[in-house]
């Protein structure tokens, strides 16, 4: 024992504070390497700031075509089209002398500046004209006319569309030329750097050095085409909160549902990744994704003709009007997403008719105490672009890009204290809609094939998923898509 | 103890000079220390080179509490360490034959250089001497190696005894001559 202490002493005396004078190519190719890294660092930081700047310049370029496109919709058109209630006969309004003696100029202007009254007015004019006041012929004219206003004015629109384009989008292209110029500059230089930098150590290596640096490249190449092209596959789950987003005719809008809570629905798919590089790839796939919203009662009105009407309800009622088609005894109503088309007037619903107050323009209320759910869900096919920020144990990713998205279903259901039950659709959805995704990707390796990934992403709708004119309806989906994904 | 807080911020600046200064102050002790832990000069040099690019990048992580010293010989004994474990030379356990318990006298092991102290410690088998320097010249518990080797205690004890068993034949072998002149001369 006493022995092993003397040889433990020995060693520790004659080694602890051991000094040799090391190689000095140590010191050049330490040096080399902590430059190269710094210099890689802020490669890398100017790669994510270009990677952000694009995508965040194709966001504000999808923003800005999605505000375009909704800046087309002429008001002069929502009106025109919009769906005359039927007229009680017991409504008579006022018509002033001026309005007797010029009834049709008197009609063009109230058409462009007070749609809603259309057809109250045409059912007034008729009476004093003695013709049938929803004839075709009568409604085609009025149509005729606005027509050729909306045409002209939608020229117009086109003509502003153009300009701003010429406005706004020329800054932004050559924004654009300038970062691509800025940045191929400072990679020309950094090249001529590298380049000199290298042909300097070449010349400094032994042979020998010169010969395990000749390897180690054939190496690293002999990786690097190894590593080309990587596929991955993997399938992805998320909650998507769905906020809304949408705006209205301001005669559609006057009686309207409220929408009042957006549910969280379920959403989710497979994934296709094509990875190219070791920072870039291409994602594609199909995914499910469940969209709705909750509307309930507008907290607008007290006439008196809705509480005269809910007298014996309370104030457990709808003041948003409802129109029944005369020919089918179909029954719809107006909500934020469009209008919902009922398969039947649902039990346990009481409508009031015929009510005294002129300015609602309705011929039913609808006395319930419920609320509407329309549910919408789409087969989603993106094309996303990812970049890797950070190639780790736990990789981050930035990932943008455009979906296309096919309307796969579509109801509304109604739900009171009686219980939740299938009432019917939401009209005029669009089949096909496109929408822009951004989000941010983080990677966790399980194993070298298996990943665990964690993506948080908005999505928007670049059209309205409502082709009714009086309606743009673009929500944006925000959702945490977690799953697993397989490299092969 | 010499304040190195202005070349530490010079280093994480990226000044070449700075970075030169603080390799100068450390290397050759720094390069003993790797030469212990490797097989030979050449896998010395690779730790010495990485641990050096390691401080260098880590250097802003330095809280100045400890010293320096101790901070950047821990980095290579790390680096070292992760080499080997990389290469998975510390898990399989090399059958080494049991050697006869040598003695020598105090006196003949004090005539051996360090130099050549250093060259039997490189022939020891990777595991046994990476015990033998963490226990004997850095003063680390059996139980701390454990740990930091991912063994047991009983392991770490048995490697060391092997060790010292194997570096005493080695003196035997190599230094006959001097163990002969003590003889004789005693």
């Amino acid at each position: 024992m006493k022995k092993d202490k003397n040889l433990d002493e020995l060693f520790r005396d004659k080694l602890l504070n051991y000094e040799q004078e090391p190689p000095a190519y140590i010191l050049e190719n330490v040096l080399a390497s902590v430059a190269g890294a710094r210099r890689k660092r802020k490669i890398v930081f100017w790669r994510i700031a270009g990677v952000a700047a694009a995508l965040f310049l194709a966001f504000i370029a999808g923003w800005q075509i999605n505000t375009w496109n909704s800046q087309e919709v002429n008001p002069g058109i929502i009106i025109g089209r919009q769906t005359a209630p039927e007229i009680s006969a017991d409504v008579k309004p006022e018509i002033t002398p001026a309005e007797k003696e010029n009834p049709s100029g008197y009609m063009k202007s109230k058409i462009v500046n007070k749609p809603g009254m259309v057809n109250l007015q045409l059912a007034e004019l008729a009476k004093e004209n003695q013709i049938n006041p929803i004839s075709e012929k009568s409604t085609k004219s009025i149509a005729g006319n606005s027509k050729s206003e909306h045409f002209t004015s939608v020229d117009e629109s086109l003509m502003v569309a153009k300009n701003e384009e010429s406005t706004v989008l020329k800054p932004m292209k050559s924004l654009f030329i300038l970062i691509n110029q800025g940045t191929q500059k400072v990679a020309n230089s950094l090249q001529e750097q590298k380049t000199k930098a290298h042909k300097d150590d070449w010349a400094n290596k032994t042979i020998d050095q010169q010969i395990m640096e000749q390897n180690r490249q054939v190496i690293m190449a002999g990786n690097q085409t190894k590593g080309k092209g990587r596929w991955l596959v993997g399938a992805q789950v998320s909650p998507e909160y769905n906020v809304s987003r949408s705006s209205h005719s301001q005669v559609y809008a006057s009686n309207m549902l409220n929408a009042s809570a957006n549910p969280v629905d379920l959403g989710g798919g497979i994934s296709v990744e094509y990875k190219k590089g070791k920072r870039w790839s291409l994602q594609s796939g199909v995914y499910y994704s469940g969209m709705g919203q909750s509307s309930g009662n507008t907290n607008t009105s007290s006439g008196k003709d809705y509480l005269f009407a809910s007298a014996d309800r309370g104030s457990g009622y709808f003041n948003t009007n409802v129109s029944i088609d005369a020919n089918t005894s179909k029954m719809s109503m107006n909500s934020t997403a469009g209008v919902i088309e009922f398969k039947g007037i649902p039990s346990g619903i009481v409508l009031g008719a015929n009510l005294e107050e002129k300015a609602l323009a309705s011929n039913a209320a609808i006395l319930l105490d419920a609320r509407f759910i329309q549910n919408f869900e789409y087969i989603e096919i993106p094309l996303y672009l990812r970049y890797t920020i950070l190639d780790s144990r736990f990789d981050v990713e930035m990932l943008g890009g455009f979906s296309s998205n096919v309307l796969v279903g579509n109801q509304t259901y109604m739900e009171s204290s009686t219980g939740k039950s299938l009432v019917g659709s939401t009209k005029d959805m669009e089949p096909l809609n496109y929408s822009g995704t951004l989000g941010v990707g983080l990677k966790y390796g399980l194993s070298k094939r298996i990943f665990l990934n964690v993506e948080p992403r908005v999505k928007y709708f670049l059209n309205s998923l409502n082709s009714n004119s009086s309606v743009t309806y673009k929500p944006y989906t925000i959702g945490v898509f977690t799953g697993l994904s397989y490299e092969f | 103890m010499e304040d190195f807080k202005p070349i530490i911020s010079d280093c994480i600046g990226g000044s070449p000079k700075a970075q030169s200064m603080l390799y100068h102050q450390f290397a050759p002790k720094m390069f003993g220390v790797c030469l212990r832990y490797a097989k030979d000069a050449t896998e010395a040099e690779d730790n010495m080179q990485d641990g050096f690019i390691k401080v260098f990048t880590n250097l802003k992580t330095f809280r100045h509490d400890g010293s320096l010293e101790g901070w950047i010989r821990r980095i290579m004994i790390n680096v070292s360490l992760e080499k080997i474990r990389k290469q998975h030379l510390l898990y399989p356990v090399e059958d080494v034959s049991v050697y006869d318990s040598v003695n020598f006298s105090d006196d003949v092991l004090a005539k051996i250089a360090a130099d050549d102290l250093m060259k039997l410690i490189q022939q020891l088998p990777p595991r046994y001497r990476m015990v033998f320097n963490l226990y004997v010249i850095e003063g680390l518990s059996h139980q701390e190696i454990a740990k930091e080797m991912l063994i047991t205690q009983g392991t770490s004890k048995s490697n060391l005894a092997r060790a010292r068993d194997i570096l005493k034949k080695k003196v035997q072998e190599n230094f006959s001559e001097l163990i002969g002149q003590n003889n004789y001369t005693a």
